[in-house]
């Protein structure tokens, strides 16, 4: 089965993450964008990482891609999309994104935006979060706003980055004006779950 | 380590599964003790023996610890306490509280200093929040006893057919 999906977007693409990834997932760890971030030091823990995005995409826990920038299969990766602390009875997630620097705002936000679209459409995600940790770039703040994220708490000190140093953390919610879905009886709507080759539109699976 | 302690005229220990549930109960079964979390009340006492047991795999695992607060001398328990989400990683947790009408900010004076430095100095951790549904009571409280207040969360659940923001209120062991 497949989970996570291959989305366009404007320049670019996000893709799932398979096990010829682990040399640019490290190469992507070694320039972490959050203050405090372990960098790792070998491929084993990226290859663990792609079993692990899988896992979480199954048990709809999360979700990760892997952004490539470019065009006609020729891609370069600038950075991964990723979604966590999912919660699916409160339709809720937190997205984050892992650019390498050359990864500019413009391609950010529209790779963010397509995940974000693919999780409201098809899990009915309603209730989108990113936390902005102090020392990440200021721009990543405009680009959420454009986005459409707002602004919610200043958490204290809640990311630790070293044995007794701290970081605040502003969280950003972005709440989707969809409706929600309407609970029913299993089968009575053909819920596709997570398996991507049925949708409700077409029961038997079938393009 | 011992995870039981006073505080003033009052004892917090942690629950015993099989004789503290009528005492849960009767702290539980009271719409406007909860109605901050928000959860609905208890209405038969089972569920009192489910959430002592709940209390007990948490904690065994850490995950969380409840402490009961109960009088010294007429050991009547007036409130649960309790800190849940524990992050050894990040050193945070979500504080929890179910008071009685008889909890008042000089009770919790007395209280809160021996949990917070309990939390602080003994499990070494660094930020306690509590995420409530705005409440008059409660968020006053909170600031009378040296929270700041950091911000709402919208929709952060489903409750009776609404979604709940959660008001965030912290208190670091710099503070």
């Amino acid at each position: 089965m497949k989970f996570t999906p291959e989305l366009s977007f404007a320049g670019g693409r996000v893709r799932p993450l398979t096990y010829d990834d682990a040399d640019v997932l490290l190469a992507i760890y070694q320039q972490p964008e959050i203050p405090g971030q372990r960098v790792p030091d070998n491929k084993d823990q990226m290859t663990r990482m792609v079993d692990y995005s899988v896992q979480m995409a199954a048990t709809q826990r999360g979700m990760i891609w892997l952004l490539e920038v470019g065009a006609d299969d020729v891609y370069e990766v600038q950075g991964m999309v990723s979604a966590y602390d999912w919660q699916p009875s409160n339709l809720r997630v937190m997205m984050r994104v892992d650019g390498l620097p050359v990864l500019s705002d413009e391609h950010r936000a529209a790779a963010l935006q397509t995940c974000m679209d693919f999780m409201a459409q098809k899990y009915h995600l309603r209730n989108f979060a990113y936390q902005w940790i102090a020392g990440q770039k200021d721009s990543i703040k405009s680009v959420l706003e454009t986005v459409g994220f707002t602004a919610a708490a200043r958490l204290r000190d809640g990311w630790r980055m070293g044995d007794s140093e701290f970081a605040d953390v502003i969280q950003y919610h972005l709440l989707r004006a969809e409706a929600k879905p309407v609970p029913g009886r299993l089968g009575e709507q053909d819920n596709p779950g997570q398996n991507l080759e049925k949708s409700f539109s077409n029961k038997d699976g079938e393009a | 380590m011992n995870w039981n302690f006073n505080a003033g005229n009052f004892s917090l220990r942690l629950p015993v599964s099989d004789q503290d549930g009528d005492a849960l109960y009767a702290l539980m079964n009271d719409q406007a003790v909860v109605d901050h979390i928000p959860r609905q009340a208890m209405t038969v006492s089972a569920q009192a023996l489910d959430e002592l047991r709940r209390m007990a795999m948490r904690f065994e695992t850490r995950e969380a610890a409840f402490w009961l607060v109960e009088g010294m001398y007429d050991k009547q328990v007036i409130a649960r306490i309790g800190i849940h989400h524990i992050n050894w990683m990040q050193l945070s947790a979500q504080l929890q509280w179910e008071l009685s009408a008889a909890v008042d900010l000089a009770v919790m004076q007395e209280i809160l200093p021996q949990v917070l430095q309990f939390i602080f100095e003994e499990l070494k951790l660094h930020r306690i929040e509590m995420r409530l549904c705005a409440s008059e009571r409660h968020e006053q409280l909170l600031q009378q006893l040296g929270f700041v207040r950091e911000g709402v969360l919208p929709a952060q659940q489903e409750y009776e057919g609404d979604n709940v923001d959660l008001v965030v209120y912290s208190r670091l062991s710099s503070d």
